[in-house]
């Protein structure tokens, strides 16, 4: 009898450990903002002393948490009649978390995705978007609708090692790259450094595998004209496998050529130390770069590989999730918030974000800082996917696993291509 | 008599009460929930549609689900044997009198304190190239020329050994905990009525000591076939489940499907399957010991 029981024991261990390491992300997360809001239960504009209290959930950590507590703080000081309050979470659950809250109706009243129409209440809220970047708004909007608030962009760029470049001749008298913007261009730029500096260094500095790799070569299919990887009914798979295979050929030929070093653990130490000539990551690396003490270092945007200028690259967006009480003043305040942030782009900016409004840019203290003006005008030529709901599990689940064997030269990027087509299909009918 | 039994009883109950409310909640519902998802397309945000059992069917024509399952039965397959030879040997020298005993099992132990993050990030540093441990001392006893590194965790071969060495270090303190104790509840006598009869250190360990621990083995064995089964976030944080999800095991298709792919439905059917197999392997084997002792 006892040692039946300690089977069934064992039975039932076996299945609660596997469920609690599968259910861990569905417990209830909202509730935060069920808090005092102050009285303002019916519609309208809050009447004078009235607090509307929002809660706003962020997923910024590092030097964007401290930028986005200094706009918050600021905004609560000259705005007496709102009260934002910041939950930080984590990144990597943020939009599990969000999902789920937003699902059951306890969503916050302001976060950082796609989820509901804003146009509504832009008006009253006092939002002009004629004041934002026509290319950065056109990826929020949605069959004629806004649906978010864009803040930033943050596309990816080119930084150099001044130094570095120098030494291999490849400085001009203007302090910019001597680099001839094509194909060959690039390459000879690279094989140059190669040659021409110490072999303990790696003329570009760079991952071998996962995001910054395909921002690289979503860029360069999209410098072809290449289409999205999704048609605009969401339906189906097409990717233009002939611009695919030829922008991941010319990625592919850096690694075998050995201008990048394989697998490296860290190239953003790479850069760094002075270890690399060039690097190419995400406009977030500027703060990085500036505070490492001896970089000499230059930033611009992407050499134009192919026929047009184009890049990878993501807004952040300030959005008003559906909650229970759907409170108009609320609502209003929350949009109001937003614009406000958009339009103190410059604290923002200091991570290395480019503005979502050009007259942020025109700003004397944006100015004063300095790189960011060398790459403000790829907000203009960031080439966005099409709005998805998988946006990127496709990416994740079904591109960038293809392209990591292209990387390490075990697959062709002809064979990727053909076995991604199907992969974002799977993912997309799901 | 009757009515102190049943107070006893009463008593008890308000006791474990408090343990067994959690555990209803965010056990026993939770399973009942996921049977019940596991007929139904269910996001995470809500039920969508009842589908019956087109998510079971599904996943038996899933090559990624059944690839998933044979990467965690492979990685059962190379775990379990090694790590339970590896416990006997270090449970053997730290029994051994000796004045390093207390160091001896306090050092086979330590690693198991480790969180499974912390465990996996020093994976990642030992087997990194150019900087990691591993590729460093291969360099220094000149047995990997200067110019090359080992890519231990870009190849599907040795990610697997990285895993599984990685593993048997972060967590064959547990088994070893369990052996020493084993070997420390044999009664002296045993081995001296041996030794008086010539037996020599081998003989010793092979009819006496190893025998003596057949109890502990077969728990040992199905704990360790269970929780390797289980393998997910040291395989998660070193490899990622790649190249190709070559090393991705079925816990890390599960989540992904989850929480990544919206798909909870489909989950919740994988996990029950999953169930059913752990249940198997678990039957097979109290069957197969029960024969044995009787």
């Amino acid at each position: 009898m006892k040692r039946r029981f300690g089977f069934l024991v064992a039975a039932v261990l076996v299945l609660s450990m596997m469920l609690s390491a599968c259910s861990g992300g569905n417990s209830n997360n909202g509730g935060a903002n069920e808090a005092a809001n102050g009285g303002s239960e019916n519609n309208g504009a809050p009447a004078a002393g009235e607090k509307i209290t929002l809660s706003y959930w962020t997923l910024f950590s590092g030097g964007d948490g401290e930028n986005m507590d200094a706009l918050i703080a600021e905004f609560n000081k000259t705005h007496p009649n709102i009260e934002i309050k910041n939950t930080k979470l984590e990144w990597a659950e943020y939009y599990t978390k969000l999902i789920t809250a937003v699902g059951n109706g306890n969503g916050p009243d302001i976060g950082i995705s796609h989820v509901t129409g804003l146009d509504d209440v832009a008006d009253a809220a006092g939002v002009d978007w004629g004041t934002y970047n026509e290319n950065l708004l056109n990826a929020t909007v949605v069959d004629g609708k806004h649906y978010a608030v864009p803040i930033d962009t943050h596309p990816l760029i080119m930084y150099y090692n001044k130094k570095l470049l120098r030494d291999a001749g490849l400085l001009g008298e203007d302090g910019k790259p001597v680099l001839e913007q094509s194909a060959d261009g690039f390459t000879t730029f690279l094989s140059t450094l190669k040659e021409k500096l110490p072999s303990s260094v790696t003329p570009f500095a760079f991952e071998s595998k996962d995001q910054d790799p395909y921002r690289l070569w979503w860029s360069l299919y999209k410098q072809q004209g290449g289409n999205d990887v999704i048609s605009e009914d969401q339906k189906s798979a097409e990717i233009d496998a002939d611009k695919a295979a030829k922008a991941a050929g010319y990625i592919q030929d850096l690694y075998v050529k050995g201008f990048i070093k394989k697998n490296d653990p860290d190239f953003y130490k790479t850069f760094q130390s002075g270890a690399g000539a060039i690097t190419m990551t995400g406009v977030w690396a500027t703060g990085t770069w500036e505070s490492t003490k001896g970089l000499e270092f230059g930033a611009m945007p992407i050499p134009k590989i192919f026929d047009q200028e184009a890049t990878w690259g993501d807004s952040h967006t300030i959005v008003l999730p559906v909650t229970k009480d759907e409170d108009p003043a609320k609502r209003q305040a929350a949009l109001t918030f937003a614009n406000w942030v958009a339009d103190n782009g410059q604290i923002w900016a200091k991570a290395g974000h480019i503005p979502s409004k050009p007259a942020v840019i025109e700003k004397q203290e944006f100015k004063d800082m300095p790189y960011r003006s060398d790459y403000v005008a790829v907000a203009d030529t960031v080439a966005f996917g099409n709005p998805s709901t998988k946006s990127w599990q496709i990416r994740d689940l079904a591109i960038v696993k293809y392209l990591n064997e292209v990387w390490a030269n075990k697959m062709t990027p002809a064979d990727a291509i053909a076995k991604m087509q199907p992969e974002i299909q799977k993912v997309i009918d799901q | 008599m009757q009515m102190n039994r049943w107070r006893a009883d009463a008593q008890a109950l308000l006791f474990l009460l408090p343990f067994l409310v959690v555990y209803v909640v965010f056990t026993i519902w939770p399973m009942i929930k996921g049977l019940e998802m596991s007929f139904y397309k269910w996001t995470l945000i809500k039920k969508m549609k009842y589908v019956g059992l087109d998510n079971y069917n599904q996943m038996l024509q899933d090559t990624a689900f059944w690839s998933a399952v044979w990467h965690s039965l492979l990685f059962v397959i190379l775990s379990t044997p090694a790590m339970i030879v590896l416990a006997i040997v270090l449970a053997l020298i730290a029994n051994r009198r000796s004045r390093l005993q207390k160091f001896y099992r306090s050092v086979f132990f330590l690693p198991s304190i480790l969180s499974v993050a912390v465990a996996s990030f020093l994976g990642l540093f030992i087997f990194q190239p150019y900087t990691g441990l591993l590729n460093t001392l291969l360099h220094l006893i000149g047995l990997l020329p200067d110019n090359k590194e080992i890519f231990w965790l870009n190849e599907t071969n040795l990610a697997w050994i990285a895993v599984t060495l990685l593993t048997l270090w972060w967590t064959v303190g547990f088994n070893f905990i369990l052996y020493l104790s084993a070997m420390q509840d044999i009664p002296e006598d045993v081995y001296e009525a041996a030794r008086l009869d010539g037996a020599n250190d081998s003989q010793i360990f092979w009819r006496i000591t190893l025998p003596m621990l057949s109890g502990i083995t077969k728990t040992i064995t199905m704990l360790q076939i269970i929780a390797s089964f289980k393998v997910f976030l040291q395989i998660y944080i070193m490899t990622g489940g790649g190249p190709l999800d070559q090393t991705r095991p079925i816990i890390q298709y599960i989540w992904q499907t989850g929480f990544r792919e919206n798909n909870l439905g489909y989950a919740s059917a994988m996990s029950y399957m999953l169930f059913v197999i752990l249940l198997v392997l678990s039957a097979f084997q109290y069957w197969l010991n029960n024969r044995k002792g009787a």
